[in-house]
């Protein structure tokens, strides 16, 4: 423990700078996997365990758009657009056939999906690390504020991821797609048989979180090397945001990631040897005070 | 509703066990036609994150085996590599092993797994009594550690302990000259990376008094995100910064690290960083990394290093590695074993045969390289540290660690563990 | 219960002729087909049959889904290995030690996770799960760290039993295997186990009748983690060592996996399960080093197309077939029936 250096850290401007947009940075990236994460199980009731799958699908189909194109944008809405395609198939496929079933039989499918794309990928993109290099927009060294130091690249991804979490905001809770799914993950029977066609939103919500997944990826891929196997870490941390911000709320969600964002930043300051020590110890304190999270409220029985 | 009768238990007892039986013995009864074979086992990581490692593994034994088969193998028996994935768990290794040698009757097995996974592969080898290289744990204990040793085992790759005493050598040299006092260590928090970083840590003050450790991080292995790790080191603001960071690990932290312009603000010695895949990886490297010798076309510098570089990247399409290198050197040594011994049925001829043994050796800094007898571990390998550069040769200024120097410092080491 | 008591006692004789015929033809296993590959599939089968029968009691039979049981098969195997390993104790010392440490961490954890239910009973034990595992990672001097422990795990002849033999230890792994075996269905056909039934029917209602569903629960879950500790204790004789990786959280899933493949309905469903996962292991891993995309597609068309365990599937197609021959007592459903 070095709470000496955490303290001074505390009282000094430019590491007040560095830690909390590093702090940032680590958790909107995380939030963007959550996100998608929180909203499936809120409206389906399913854990996706697939999600860190689709995570890394679209950091690897990113990272082809990107030798292709040499273009960033273009990259990364080709690793949503293609994490979105594959999770379409996902939900008719897979998750369709198990909807309101045991949740033992959901899990099994997901890890079964899990397996397939860690497998498909190797067998793809082979097993060397892949790196999507910095884009020469960003090749710039780090702003200086206050004496701390801040990457122009992590100032765009705040700025973009907070962007998405604003659109997703808007378009829960003030367009009437979302109402519609608010209502589904509440009363799906009301929805149906108000004549809304409840598979449908389901599809949407499924192609809409493995979306936001995808975008993470190819966000990522510039700064986290290609590997199989690379969406399970991130998955991990993903959950345990989903379970302190609440399961199935995407606000609870962005507040977790925030917080755990920070926690890692400060904590390697503090507690570097007690940083993830730390976070599984924060998720277990939150279930056991408030089972359902910070903003998770008490789920009305799945169909 | 569910019912039962003890009837119906016996029936899927009996009906479980058949099955079972059957589709266990299958494979066994396929193999069993091609008997003249020599058959090497290979347990190794083929899945998931590191796949690499198996994949380049199993490449440089199989360049070696293809060799001596088109030369007509032993007195025309020709070798076969049998691999198996056990996924980095352990005790899918031992089974895999257990297999391989009772199941396909191989009487050798090549082990490339990672340290946890080497360990556990040489109890089980202590119990079945084959002949056993292993060719990608570094973890020193696996052969210094006299209470582990078992006397038909070998590693046939880098050990922590050489690099460490090279690497000491280089860093305090290089601090001396341009003032480095104050260091800092990032390194994977699992034994390899602590024990590598103490050690290399120990061989540089003992060089030079002067340095001291000012601060250490120890991110996870296979963390996504090691941004509050670079930070932490800009916060320390060290003269120099020592790394045992590998693979895809080390690719993404240097990634993250560019964004902060951390190279800028210090010396870096970061080992594992001239392994081919990592540097190609890697878009833009900064100039000036310090690293330590994986493998390399140009160290040593020989036309027989160059050879094997071709005809690797000709047969598998990619770059060699650390670990291509290693696993070519152990199917070197076994088969000069066979040859020596004629036949692949006794395993304690066999490692009689390996122990002390000197080869010639693309990878050797003087052309040889020898299983010392002492304590059955490869010497004579490329040791040293230079400076990585971005394009091919990737690598300059290479200075290579006398091995007398090595040996020296390594005996004293020793006596301080209890060792010797 | 309209079981009468003469027909309980001849079902659990029944049941204990069972259990020793079964050990019998395993003992026989290895001399009968004289292959060392059997007797290893058979140990490594029995360690994750054990697992996921305890794992059971917890799934199936008190409806609390478990996703951090493999601490407790870690904690297992450590405790026998680190304690044999100190030198200080004998074979069977220390496995009762093994179990009484098992049993106060599981008690601890358990106090802690019973009170939740469903979901968040699986992610709280999960992140126990995921302490349990850096601790194993962070305390080198005990653990050996992430290296596992090294140096093989002794064990001294104790009562003329020597388990350095091949043959003696996989004698001495298969008993044990079957003696929790056979001691995990007692408990689910006593008066407890159908206690922890009408909890997973009807919790409300067992409260009604003075059930201490909190106690019953912990008891419950501390049996099981006891059990799964067993299993540990067998995988690391038979390996010679523990690895942190019997505490990460695939481990719990591959149990999870067994018991879902086997059947939750039956008691036999995980052992069955744990046969067939470790069989389909050894055969995916023979044929091909795609080991993820044909294990996976396996698991795909288990969950999409059966849709529940082997043995749950077969249940209602063998019993038509038997019940054309002989009528026989029912244990479980007779209670179920009256419950519902």
């Amino acid at each position: 423990m070095e709470l000496g250096a955490l303290l001074s850290c505390l009282s000094d401007q430019s590491c007040l700078v560095t830690q909390t947009t590093s702090g940032l940075i680590i958790g909107m990236l995380f939030f963007l996997v959550a996100s998608g994460l929180t909203l499936i199980f809120g409206v389906l009731g399913i854990v996706n365990f697939a999600h860190g799958a689709f995570y890394m699908l679209g950091a690897y189909i990113g990272y082809s758009a990107y030798q292709v194109t040499q273009n960033y944008a273009i990259a990364v809405i080709s690793a949503g657009l293609g994490a979105a395609l594959a999770g379409a198939l996902f939900e008719c496929l897979a998750v369709r056939r198990v909807y309101g079933q045991n949740v033992l039989l959901q899990l099994l499918v997901c890890y079964g999906v899990v397996l397939i794309a860690d497998d498909l990928v190797q067998i793809i993109w082979g097993s060397e690390y892949l790196s999507m290099g910095m884009p020469e927009t960003f090749r710039l060294p780090p702003l200086v504020i206050a004496g701390g130091f801040v990457p122009p690249f992590y100032i765009f991804i705040i700025c973009t991821s907070s962007i998405i979490a604003f659109l997703l905001w808007f378009l829960i809770e003030r367009t009437q797609y979302g109402r519609i799914i608010r209502a589904t993950a509440t009363n799906p029977e009301m929805v149906s048989s108000l004549g809304i066609p409840t598979p449908l939103i389901y599809l949407s919500v499924v192609v809409l979180g493995l979306f936001l997944a995808g975008i993470a990826g190819g966000l990522a891929a510039p700064i986290r090397a290609l590997t199989p196997g690379m969406g399970f870490s991130v998955l991990i941390v993903s959950f345990v945001i989903t379970v302190i911000g609440g399961m199935g709320s995407v606000s609870g969600a962005f507040i977790a990631a925030i917080l755990i964002g920070l926690t890692r930043s400060y904590g390697s300051i503090g507690f570097p040897l007690f940083v993830d020590g730390l976070i599984y110890l924060l998720m277990a304190a939150v279930l056991i005070i408030k089972p359902t999270g910070l903003l998770g409220e008490k789920k009305a029985d799945r169909p | 509703m569910t019912h039962k009768s003890k009837l119906l238990d016996r029936r899927q007892f009996l009906a479980t066990s058949v099955s079972a039986a059957t589709l266990l013995a299958s494979p066994a009864i396929l193999q069993a036609k091609k008997s003249d074979t020599i058959k090497i086992g290979m347990p190794t990581i083929l899945s998931g994150v590191v796949s690499i490692l198996g994949e380049s593994s199993r490449a440089g034994a199989q360049l070696m085996i293809d060799e001596f088969n088109k030369n007509g193998g032993l007195n025309g028996r020709p070798l076969e590599l049998i691999t198996r994935d056990s996924r980095a768990k352990p005790e899918e290794a031992v089974k895999a092993v257990r297999d391989l040698v009772n199941g396909e009757g191989c009487k050798i097995i090549i082990d490339a797994e990672a340290s946890s996974g080497s360990f556990a592969v040489q109890e089980a080898i202590r119990e079945l009594g084959v002949l056993c290289l292993h060719t990608v744990s570094e973890a020193t204990p696996l052969s210094a550690d006299p209470k582990l040793r078992v006397p038909t085992a070998f590693r046939s790759a880098r050990q922590g302990i050489h690099d460490a005493i090279g690497g000491g050598a280089y860093a305090a040299a290089i601090s001396r000259e341009k003032g480095l006092k104050r260091w800092a260590t990032c390194s994977p928090d699992y034994a390899y990376g602590r024990t590598t970083t103490a050690e290399f840590m120990e061989f540089a003050k003992h060089f030079n008094g002067d340095i001291e450790v000012i601060g250490q991080v120890w991110p996870k292995l296979f963390q996504p995100d090691f941004t509050e790790v670079v930070t932490k080191l800009l916060q320390l603001k060290p003269d120099a910064m020592y790394s045992a960071l590998w693979g895809g690990d080390l690719v993404s932290f240097v990634d993250q690290s560019n964004l902060y312009a951390l190279f800028g603000q210090m010396e870096a010695f970061a080992v594992n960083l001239g392994d081919y895949p990592v540097l190609t990886a890697v878009e833009n490297l900064p100039d000036g990394i310090r690293s330590g010798s994986r493998y390399n076309k140009k160290i040593p510098d020989t036309p027989e290093n160059s050879d094997f570089y071709d005809r690797y990247v000709e047969k598998n399409k990619v770059l060699p590695t650390n670990w291509s290198w290693e696993n070519a050197t152990a199917m070197s040594f076994i088969i000069e074993a066979l040859k020596d011994v004629g036949s692949a049925d006794n395993p304690l001829k066999l490692a009689e045969s390996i122990k002390g043994r000197k080869i010639k050796s693309p990878f050797g800094v003087d052309g040889t390289l020898t299983m010392r007898s002492e304590d059955n571990t490869l010497v004579g390998y490329a040791v040293g540290y230079g400076i990585t550069t971005k394009k091919e040769p990737f690598m300059k200024d290479f200075q290579t660690t006398a091995w007398d120097q090595i040996f020296e410092l390594e005996t004293k080491w020793k006596k301080r563990k209890g060792y010797l | 219960m309209k079981i009468t008591q003469q027909e309980g006692k001849r079902k659990s004789l029944n049941e204990a002729l069972i259990t020793i015929a079964a050990l019998l033809i395993l003992l026989a296993l290895p001399s009968l087909t004289g292959s060392q590959k059997i007797m290893d599939f058979v140990i490594f089968a029995a360690a994750y049959g054990v697992l996921a029968t305890a794992l059971n009691l917890l799934i199936g039979y008190t409806g609390l889904i478990s996703f951090g049981h493999a601490m407790f098969f870690a904690s297992g195997a450590y405790s026998f290995g680190a304690l044999m390993q100190s030198e200080t104790t004998s074979v069977p010392i220390a496995i009762v030690l093994t179990l009484i440490i098992t049993a106060t961490i599981a008690a601890v954890i358990g106090a802690i996770c019973v009170r939740l239910s469903e979901i968040y009973f699986a992610f709280l034990t999960l992140a126990f799960q995921m302490f349990f595992h850096s601790v194993l990672l962070s305390w080198v001097e005990v653990t050996g760290g992430d290296n596992g422990l090294l140096g093989g795990i002794p064990t001294p002849v104790f009562f003329g039993i020597n388990l350095a033999q091949a043959g003696t230890k996989y004698a001495f792994c298969v008993s044990l295997a079957i003696l929790s075996i056979y001691l995990l269905r007692r408990i689910v056909t006593s008066h407890f186990g159908y206690t922890l039934r009408m909890i997973r029917d009807n919790e409300r209602r067992a409260i009604f009748l003075g059930v201490n569903v909190f106690l019953t629960k912990l008891i419950c879950f501390t049996l099981s983690a006891v059990f799964a500790s067993i299993g540990g204790i067998i995988l690391a004789l038979f390996i010679s060592g523990a690895y942190p990786d019997f505490a990460f959280w695939t481990t719990s899933g591959e149990a999870i996996f067994m018991v879902m493949l086997g059947g939750v309905n039956n008691f036999l469903g995980p052992l069955v399960g744990a046969i067939l996962l470790t069989g389909l292991n050894d055969l995916v891993v023979h044929y091909t080093n795609h080991f993820g995309l044909f294990l996976g597609s396996i698991i795909l068309l288990f969950a999409l197309v059966l849709k529940k365990g082997i043995l749950d599937f077969l249940d209602p197609v063998l019993e038509n077939l038997l019940n054309k021959k002989i009528k026989t007592p029912n244990d479980t459903s007779e209670v179920e029936n009256s419950d519902a």
